[in-house]
């Protein structure tokens, strides 16, 4: 910091020693008694005209007591300083330059830096030589730490000058060091704003001179910085913690985001707002909070997928720190693949989707792992009825390496051995790993680690066993080039597999297995162009390989046939530039395009159909062979994504946004929920990618000084070749799987309101979605025409949808949390009629999807209580206290007829039909 | 507490794995029509062909099926004969003994209510013979299974259907009977303990090799019958009739039986319809529910005696039977409930009350449930009983 005023007096001087060295006396009289330097100076200036120069802090000790009448300045300032440990010079122009403990000499050289006399040319010459002089690789960030203090940005010089300059830097949460991703950095004055990177990088370009930015970040307390920015410069801005036990929450006026960011259809949430949502098990639940925002939908109950703005399930890409997680589920579906001890907040991006992601036609979901604490060992366990946890993270290396490491398991068997007879011979279990390490390089450069293991595992009472696994590994070089260019190169595996066997009778007896295996390559710059524009170019590529099944005898007496369907292999690869421009305050626009290319590779045996015909093994012509590594069809096109807001005032905001996607990877399932065991299948000739688009518009305010986010939006969606299945179509080993499926079209529109508030004793958020999805299948082409080709309604189209997320907090240990949801029933299919055939009652169904299963109903309440808040002591400990389905309503899960002794009648299933009780210990240590 | 905790683990896991199941009342739904059923086998061989038509009707209605009389059948050769089918009984058709050519393909014309209906042609696939009926004991049962293989490995698909034929008794053995106003010893012919009962299999059964390197089937499950059945209180025997399917015939069964006999989980599939091979040729947008195919039956019956069954095993009888003491001097009343319960009530008199051995002082009785096998099945054994 000293260098840094050192530097500024340097400055200063430079700049006044061409003037003139002209000299009048003045004479003044003074009385200062025990005056302060401010007094004292304030004082001499207004009676001579003279300008002071010094550092205050310097002097704040210094109590001047002087007296004299009709003095020169050099003999007042010479009594006022003498004995002391302060210098003084005054320059020609009337200018005084307090120091202290050393003399500033005015007396330099004419030519010392070259210069020639003459204000203007010297001006200019004065600050080119500068940044010579000023050498900012030896320079220190400088961290900002608090609120009140000013700090200064680049290279300082006396006169500000014109135009903008760029600052760069580092959001950081202040006690564990680690990045702070996704806050906000607001500039007050310009009303233009930023949002740190994943890696908590961010870079902005402003007016120089003196600015306020606010800072906002997720679970981080609400904060600013004073600046000035005297030219290019970085800041390490470090954020506290919210820590709810404070008393009194600060409503600041800074939060903006909602109102303010570019994109529409985002939501973004911390892990403290998912763990206060209470969940069956008392176990934080990523995927159940998700399922609580507006556009989201799922089935049911114990259901693996949910299902944005009318997409299917299996068109939400699922990332955990860029890892593409395909079965985001454990324990039929009972439980997220996330460890909530680990993941740090997640992002669902419904409609405005950035052009680095891709592949998938509804939505992102961007789940985020917390870094490890890069300065102490820190660690978390929970116990629950039927999970466990345990999170360790700490340095490797302080302050530059960190690993964060958490497991999961179940031992959920011994409950099932409770059981009656009947299912004692059940068997479920699951666990999961997750490795993440960081490191940093140096500033400019960072490496990130990350991994994941799942396994899940479970035999319903037959001889049948079940299993699936999830296996990711990636890692990510993040550099910083300058200043303005940011790039994060990564390359990773993903592999999702499950295998069925079965044992008990020889003959029969078989292993099933599938897996499916992507390598990916992805490069993102982000280029800080100047203040108007951020560009966002890269590329990504995708090889995937599938084993769509290999079934096998399981025994040497069994006379399973080996049945082995060929390995498909297809590369998937975009190139995309996306650029955010701020046309003028108030209106700015995210444009991006992304040209996807996919390509179904060789070697594969291809079966060609008659032109014009359903694809139907009556309708096969021949085959074709490809060898390995041929191109055998390639899809490719560009897609749009486009949003913009146009500013309504300070707290409201109109935004509109387009996009199209492509799909080239299809999850085929003919059951209603998406099971463990469906199988994944690439476009290939026979079989068309998924095409999409969007169009949505949303209006923003936010109300009571930004403490209540409010949101409508409404949208519409088209879908094309998404896949349908004829009936009794067979999905498993099936060599023909165009035979199987039929490619329908899809139309989806809504509306969802959205009021959230963030902070204060009560938050929480509510939110109402009124939507439609439907799908038809009328190209005569494909052979059957479901519902003779007119529109049905989609599995999950469910028109109304509301859901509440209360939460209260009475003292600093203890609050409650309220959920309440409630959605029109989901589509079903019901007999029309009934008869007799093969001995029993038999029912003959209706046209699909007809009618609707009973509403759902639900409302879950839990409490926290905390240990005590003690900072200093070994562990810190947590209840969670609550009852799942509070109201015990017997939601219909599905129905279905089944004759029993030649009789059929209709039931209904419900899951979790009871109130169900659970509790949950944690401990952070 | 403990206790407490395990109930609510019982019901949470007992609804998370087999889920809470409801009776469940589908609203007033009316079919858009009435379509025509047809059941039945044309059988190849020396057997009868038996077809049934029916009329789908509403699901709120009853008895549920509308049989439809009146109609000619007829299995036709393609490009040659016809063999008519007469009307047995309502809705019920017959021809007997067709002995088809094996190398011919065979349709059925139906013309009834007004309209033409035509199966498609169809070849005749042979049935192998069942190799054995087995059986298993587990715990859960007596689980009886079937055997079969084709040596040409060209059956592949199959289905059963099976008649199921028990001895039991009644649960209280009756050795006296009243007689023109008298209680007396029952003769041999009069006894009421011992019956046969039947019944036909209601759930469909089917299996398939498509998938073995041989046309094998191994222990297939046909039916369990759970260690409390009367079933099983003294001999069992089962009728197993075994029929060869084609793969769209496999498929149009394996349909209805998701559709009709899932069990509710989280993952069933949903149900759709698949149609059949019988075409309405007057309507032809008219759905027609069945499939025919052209096969020969193939049948094998077992015996089994519960001498094989573990000890333990015991029907469940009715628990409301109970053995009543009527006296001719009821002790309370002084009443005659011997005149007034079993001569002219309904009780059925088991034995005598005699505390010395020699003055009988009423009669040990119980209703006709539970001491007249008739209720529930016939005196006679059937013919092929051994």
């Amino acid at each position: 910091m000293k260098k840094i005023y050192f530097l500024s007096f340097c400055f200063l001087i430079l700049l006044k020693v061409g003037y003139s060295q002209q000299t009048t006396v003045q004479t003044i009289s003074v009385n200062f008694q025990q005056a302060t330097i401010e007094q004292f100076v304030t004082e001499l200036e207004a009676k001579t005209g003279y300008h002071f120069y010094y550092e205050p802090a310097k002097f704040d000790s210094l109590k001047i007591t002087v007296q004299l009448d009709n003095k020169s300045m050099e003999t007042v300032l010479d009594a006022a300083f003498k004995n002391t440990a302060f210098h003084y010079a005054i320059s020609t122009n009337h200018e005084v330059f307090l120091t202290k403990g050393r003399e500033i000499q005015l007396s330099l050289a004419a030519g010392f830096f070259g210069i020639k006399t003459g204000a203007e040319t010297q001006k200019n010459n004065v600050v080119t030589q500068v940044k010579e002089f000023a050498d900012t690789k030896d320079k220190v960030v400088p961290e900002a730490t608090t609120e009140n203090k000013l700090y200064e940005i680049g290279t300082k010089t006396n006169t500000i000058g014109a135009g903008n300059a760029t600052l760069s830097g580092y959001v950081r949460d202040g006690k564990s060091g680690e990045a702070v991703v996704g806050a906000s950095i607001y500039v007050t004055n310009t009303k233009t704003g930023v949002a740190s990177d994943q890696f908590g990088y961010f870079t902005l370009s402003l007016p120089k001179g003196r600015q306020i930015l606010s800072v906002r970040g997720l679970g981080m307390r609400d904060t600013r910085r004073q600046i000035v920015l005297y030219s290019d410069g970085k800041m390490i801005i470090e954020m506290k913690e919210q820590v709810t036990s404070l008393k009194e929450v600060k409503i600041s006026a800074e939060k903006v985001a909602n109102v303010r960011n570019v994109q529409l259809g985002v939501n973004r949430l911390d892990i403290k707002s998912i763990k206060q949502v209470p969940t069956v098990f008392g176990e934080a639940d990523v995927l159940r909070v998700v399922l609580t925002l507006p556009g989201v939908q799922s089935v049911g109950e114990a259901t693996t997928g949910f299902n944005v703005r009318g997409g299917s399930a299996d068109q939400n890409l699922i990332l955990m720190n860029d890892a593409t997680i395909y079965n985001p589920s454990h324990f039929f579906g009972f439980f997220s693949s996330f460890n909530p001890d680990i993941v740090k907040d997640i992002e669902l991006y419904k409609s405005s989707i950035p052009e680095k992601f891709g592949g998938r036609l509804s939505s992102v979901l961007d789940v985020t792992n917390r870094e490890g604490n890069k300065k102490k060992f820190t660690g978390s366990a929970g116990i629950g009825l039927i999970t466990s946890r345990l999170n360790v993270e700490g340095p490797i290396f302080k302050d530059r390496t960190s690993f964060s490491f958490g497991g999961r398991t179940t031992y959920s068997d011994w409950l099932l051995k409770l059981l009656p007879e009947a299912y004692k011979h059940s068997q479920a279990s699951f666990y999961d790993l997750n490795l993440d390490i960081s490191h940093q390089i140096d500033d400019k450069n960072n490496i990130y680690v990350s991994t994941y293991l799942s396994k899940d595992k479970f035999k319903l009472n037959s001889d049948t066993s079940y299993g699936y696994s999830n296996r990711n590994a990636n890692i990510k070089w993040k550099h910083n080039f300058n200043d303005k260019l940011f790039s994060v190169i990564g390359a990773g595996i993903d592999r999702y597999q499950y295998n069925i066997a079965s044992f008990d009778n020889p003959v029969n007896a078989y292993k099933l297995n599938f897996d499916i295996n992507q390598t990916n390559f992805k490069a993102d710059f982000t280029y800080y162009l100047n203040r108007k524009n951020t560009v966002n170019f890269g590329l990504s590529s995708i090889f995937y390989k599938l084993h769509p099944g290999n079934y096998q005898p399981n025994n040497p007496k069994s006379l399973v046939a080996p049945d082995v369907i060929p390995t498909q292999r297809a590369l998937e690869s975009a190139l995309y530039v996306g650029d955010k421009y701020d046309f003028t305050e108030d209106f700015s626009v995210s444009g991006g395009v992304r040209y996807s290319l996919y390509s179904f590779l060789g070697p594969q045996t291809v079966y060609n159909y008659a032109p014009n015909l359903p694809k139907t093994s009556s309708n096969l012509l021949d085959s074709t062979n490809y060898s390995s590594g041929k191109f055998i069809k390639t899809y490719s096109g560009p897609e749009i994504r486009l949003s913009g807001r146009y500013q309504l005032g300070d707290n409201t905001s109109l935004k509109g946004g387009y996009n199209t996607l492509r799909q080239y990877i299809h999850l085929l399932s003919n059951t209603t929920a998406i099971a463990p065991t469906d199988v994944w299948q690439l476009s290939d000739p026979n079989i068309k990618p998924q095409y999409g688009d969007q169009v949505s518009l949303g209006i923003y305010r936010n109300l009571k000084s930004n403490t209540i986010e409010t949101s409508v939006e409404v949208y519409y969606k088209r879908l094309r070749d998404y896949l349908d299945y004829r009936s009794g179509a067979n999905l498993v080993l099936n060599h023909h799987i165009e035979n199987d499926v039929l490619a329908t079209q899809g139309k989806a529109y809504g509306i969802e309101f959205l009021i959230k508030k963030t902070t204060g004793k009560a938050n929480g958020w509510i939110s109402y979605t009124y939507s439609r999805t439907f799908l038809r299948q009328t190209d005569p082409n494909e052979g059957e025409l479901i519902n003779s080709g007119l529109y049905y309604p989609a599995n999950f189209d469910k028109p109304h949808d509301f859901n509440f997320i209360g939460n209260y907090r009475f003292s600093h240990r203890f609050s409650i949390s309220l959920n309440v949801t409630y959605s029109t029933g989901r589509p079903i299919t019901l007999p029309v009629a009934k008869y007799e055939y093969g001995g029993s009652e038999r029912v003959y169904y209706s046209d699909r999807n007809q009618y609707r299963i009973p509403d759902y109903f639900r409302s879950d309440f839990s409490m926290n209580i905390e240990g005590n808040h003690k900072v200093h002591q070994l562990t810190h400990n947590s209840f969670t206290i609550g009852v799942y389905n509070l109201t015990g309503r017997q939601n219909a899960y599905s129905t279905y007829f089944t004759e029993q002794s030649g009789v059929i009648s209709g039931y209904k299933l419900s899951i979790f039909a009871k109130p169900i009780p659970f509790i949950n210990y944690n401990i952070r240590f | 507490m403990i206790e407490n905790k395990y109930i609510w683990f019982f019901i949470l896991l007992g609804c998370v794995i087999t889920g809470c199941r409801k009776p469940y009342t589908p609203p007033a739904i009316v079919a858009p029509g009435s379509y025509l059923v047809v059941e039945g086998v044309i059988n190849s061989g020396a057997d009868s062909t038996i077809i049934t038509l029916s009329k789908t009707v509403n699901l709120s209605q009853n008895p549920s099926s509308a049989l439809v009389s009146g109609a000619q059948v007829h299995v036709e050769a393609e490009g040659g004969a016809s063999y008519p089918l007469a009307e047995f009984n309502t809705g019920r058709y017959v021809a007997v003994s067709l002995n088809l050519d094996n190398s011919k393909k065979y349709r059925l014309h139906i013309k009834a209510i007004g309209n033409e209906y035509v199966s498609d042609y169809v070849a005749v696939k042979p049935t192998p013979p069942i190799d054995s009926i087995g059986y298993k004991i587990t715990s859960k049962g007596l689980q009886i299974n079937s055997n079969t293989h084709d040596p040409s490995n060209n059956t592949r698909y199959y289905r059963w259907a099976y008649e199921e034929t028990w001895r039991f008794h009644s649960q209280f053995n009756s050795g006296l009977i009243v007689r023109d106003g008298k209680i007396v010893y029952r003769n041999n012919d009069e006894m009421i303990y011992y019956c046969y009962a039947g019944d036909r299999s209601s759930n469909i059964v089917l299996a398939s090799s498509a998938k073995l390197r041989q046309d094998v089937i191994s222990d297939n499950p046909i039916i369990l019958i759970p260690p409390t059945s009367e079933k099983l209180e003294i001999r069992y025997s089962i009728l197993l009739k075994q029929y060869a399917l084609t793969k769209e015939e496999y498929a149009f069964w394996e349909n209805m039986r998701k559709n009709t006999e899932q069990l509710g989980s989280i993952f069933d599939p949903q149900p759709s319809e698949i149609n059949g091979n019988i075409h309405n040729v007057t309507n032809p947008a008219e759905p027609v529910i069945g499939y025919v195919s052209v096969t020969n039956v193939q049948t094998k019956r077992i015996f089994i005696s519960n001498s094989v069954f573990p000890y333990e095993w015991r029907p469940e009888y009715n628990g409301s039977c109970q053995i009543d003491s009527a006296f001719f001097t009821n002790l309370h009343t002084g009443s005659n409930d011997v005149e007034n319960r079993i001569i002219e009530g309904t009780l059925i008199p088991i034995s005598t009350i005699s505390p010395d051995g020699f003055h009988i002082i009423g009669y040990t009785a119980s209703s006709v449930e539970c001491t007249d096998c008739r209720v529930r099945g016939r005196i006679e054994a059937p013919v092929f009983w051994k």
